[in-house]
């Protein structure tokens, strides 16, 4: 589902990823984890095509990132669900309106944009906030939100990028339930985060990066 | 709500926007209505002067004593001249008798007056479309040269001064159509590019969510033509305002502005060309996007 080979990035001369190979197989759910300033978030914007490696090939659904024309990247994206560090959530809309711009771009008709966006609010507990603007809900509540967002087009490939940010652990918990639940359905699922909390005990693999460097697996 | 999502995004935009886009919407009304107006004096001017060449001819006198049959010759030799509509000839004995006509209130002009003095001639009407000041002179220079020819006599100054006037307004006016929608591109251009600008982080997220690029620009390629249309449909309103109280009022005062035309067919293309240069300008300001 996702394979990187030999991935260079460089950001003015400083290396955020230094010959990065792995590959993630469809339904797997895999955690990249390392300090801050490590290349997680990089690694994942790769996969988006938000960025182009300097050296290296990526493949993300089928597609090859160095190949593909302008035009078809969003037809790329629409195969992906990011959870962003930074949410990008649509501070004029609401709760609602911001989980159903994901399938507005997707054309989907308004009737069953209503059915799907609530469907997918009540998975991360936050029906009932339908109507909220960005700025009165909590963080954990954002989150959710983004969440919902990424989930509501039922993707192929769910990225999640400090999932638990600065939650507390109750709803870090909780999160992490919607995250096993959707790759249960066959969702393949890559969370980057620096928090152990997430991925001990979970049996699935954890990729360790350091200054860019891949410096080994293991299973958590 | 059934309309297209897009479409709701750039309404939506319109209101929420709504003192940048009402000023947009007042400039483009401005500069279509100058069009509007320069195109209905354009018009009027092309009447007026289609008008004058049905009454233009050319008179040509002979010299005294010239035989008839080479008058005949001549006639026959212009009317072969594709640019002449017709020919008469006016004997010198009718001239007087036309020139007594006119002036019969003030008949002690002939008074002692023992000779005819005035010499045969000929009228030639010419055909519309030759009358441009280059053909006519090419005639009358040809006409010169014919012998038993003394003199040739046509509205040189008025003609060419007429022709020119023509050209010359309809080059400005077109100047002006030209200058006026460029600036009404530019002023879509401009808006389009704010509201561009002031929506990127929006715009950011809707391309990382796998938005096409066309997802991205038909609610502003929308709200430039609502905004150019409304603009155009403004400055229809200013026209029919200007052409009923300016145009009419002046007529009671002044008669000449009752020949004045008001084509009104001719101004309902105007909300059109105000969507078509807002949709262009929207289009320029969106430029390449990115991903
Ligand atoms: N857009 C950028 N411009 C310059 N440097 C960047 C940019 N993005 C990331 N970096 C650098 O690349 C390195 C890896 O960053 P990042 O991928 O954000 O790490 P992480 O997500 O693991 O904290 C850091 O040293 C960071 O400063
Ligand atoms: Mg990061």
């Amino acid at each position: 589902m996702i394979e990187f080979a030999n991935v260079t990035k460089e950001y003015d001369n400083q290396t955020a990823l230094k010959d990065i190979s792995f590959s993630v197989g469809k339904g797997e759910m895999v955690f990249i984890t390392g300090p801050s300033g490590s290349g997680k978030t990089t690694l994942l914007k790769l996969i988006y095509v938000a960025d182009k490696p300097d050296t290296g090939n990526i493949s993300v659904a089928g597609w090859d990132t160095d190949q593909i024309k302008e035009s078809s990247i969003p037809f790329l994206r629409r195969n992906i669900g990011i959870v962003f560090q930074d949410f990008r959530l649509l501070a004029n809309k609401n709760a609602f309106e911001n989980v159903a711009i994901a399938l507005r771009i997707r054309g989907v008709g308004e009737k069953e944009v209503k059915t799907r966006v609530y469907e997918s609010l009540k998975t991360v507990n936050l029906r009932h906030k339908s109507d909220s603007f960005p700025k009165s809900l909590s963080g954990g509540e954002q989150q959710r939100v983004v969440i919902a967002r990424a989930i509501v087009s039922e993707p192929t490939v769910l990225l999640a990028d400090e999932p638990s940010g600065n939650l507390d652990p109750d709803t870090a918990e909780g999160i992490m339930r919607t995250f096993k639940d959707i790759n249960a359905k066959g969702t393949t699922v890559l969370i980057a985060t620096h928090n152990r909390e997430l991925y001990r005990n979970s049996g699935r693999r954890v990729i360790k990066l350091n200054s860019g460097i891949l410096i080994g697996e293991e299973i958590g | 709500m059934s309309l297209p999502y897009p479409f709701k995004i750039g309404v939506q935009s319109l209101f929420r926007e709504k003192w940048i886009n009402l000023l947009s919407i007042l400039t483009i009304a401005a500069g279509l209505l100058i069009i509007g107006i320069s195109v209905f004096v354009l018009y009027n001017l092309d009447i007026a002067t289609k008008k004058l060449p049905e009454k233009f001819s050319m008179m040509l006198y002979f010299n005294d004593g010239i035989q008839k049959e080479k008058i005949d010759h001549i006639i026959v030799s212009l009317k072969r001249n594709s640019a002449v509509n017709s020919v008469r000839y006016i004997p010198r004995e009718e001239a007087l008798r036309e020139l007594k006509a006119t002036l019969k209130n003030s008949n002690y002009i002939f008074e002692g007056l023992e000779e005819n003095p005035l010499p045969d001639s000929l009228e030639i009407r010419l055909e519309k479309e030759a009358v441009g000041p280059e053909a006519v002179k090419k005639l009358a220079d040809e006409a010169l040269k014919l012998k038993g020819v003394s003199d040739v006599d046509y509205g040189e100054k008025f003609l060419s001064t007429i022709h020119y006037l023509k050209v010359g307004m309809k080059a400005v006016g077109i100047v002006l159509i030209a200058i006026l929608s460029t600036g009404i591109i530019f002023v879509c251009y401009s808006t389009i590019k704010i509201l561009f600008y002031r929506k990127t982080e929006e715009i950011e997220t809707f391309k990382l969510l796998g938005a096409t690029r066309w997802f991205i620009r038909a609610p502003f390629l929308i709200e430039g033509a609502i905004i150019g249309a409304s603009g155009g449909f403004l400055s229809l309103i200013g026209i029919f305002t200007f052409y009923y109280i300016v145009v009419m009022r002046l007529s009671v005062a002044i008669p000449i502005f009752k020949t004045v035309l008001f084509p009104a067919d001719l101004f309902l293309p105007l909300p059109v060309m105000g969507m078509f240069l807002g949709i262009t300008g929207a289009f320029i300001a969106l430029g390449r996007l990115r991903y």
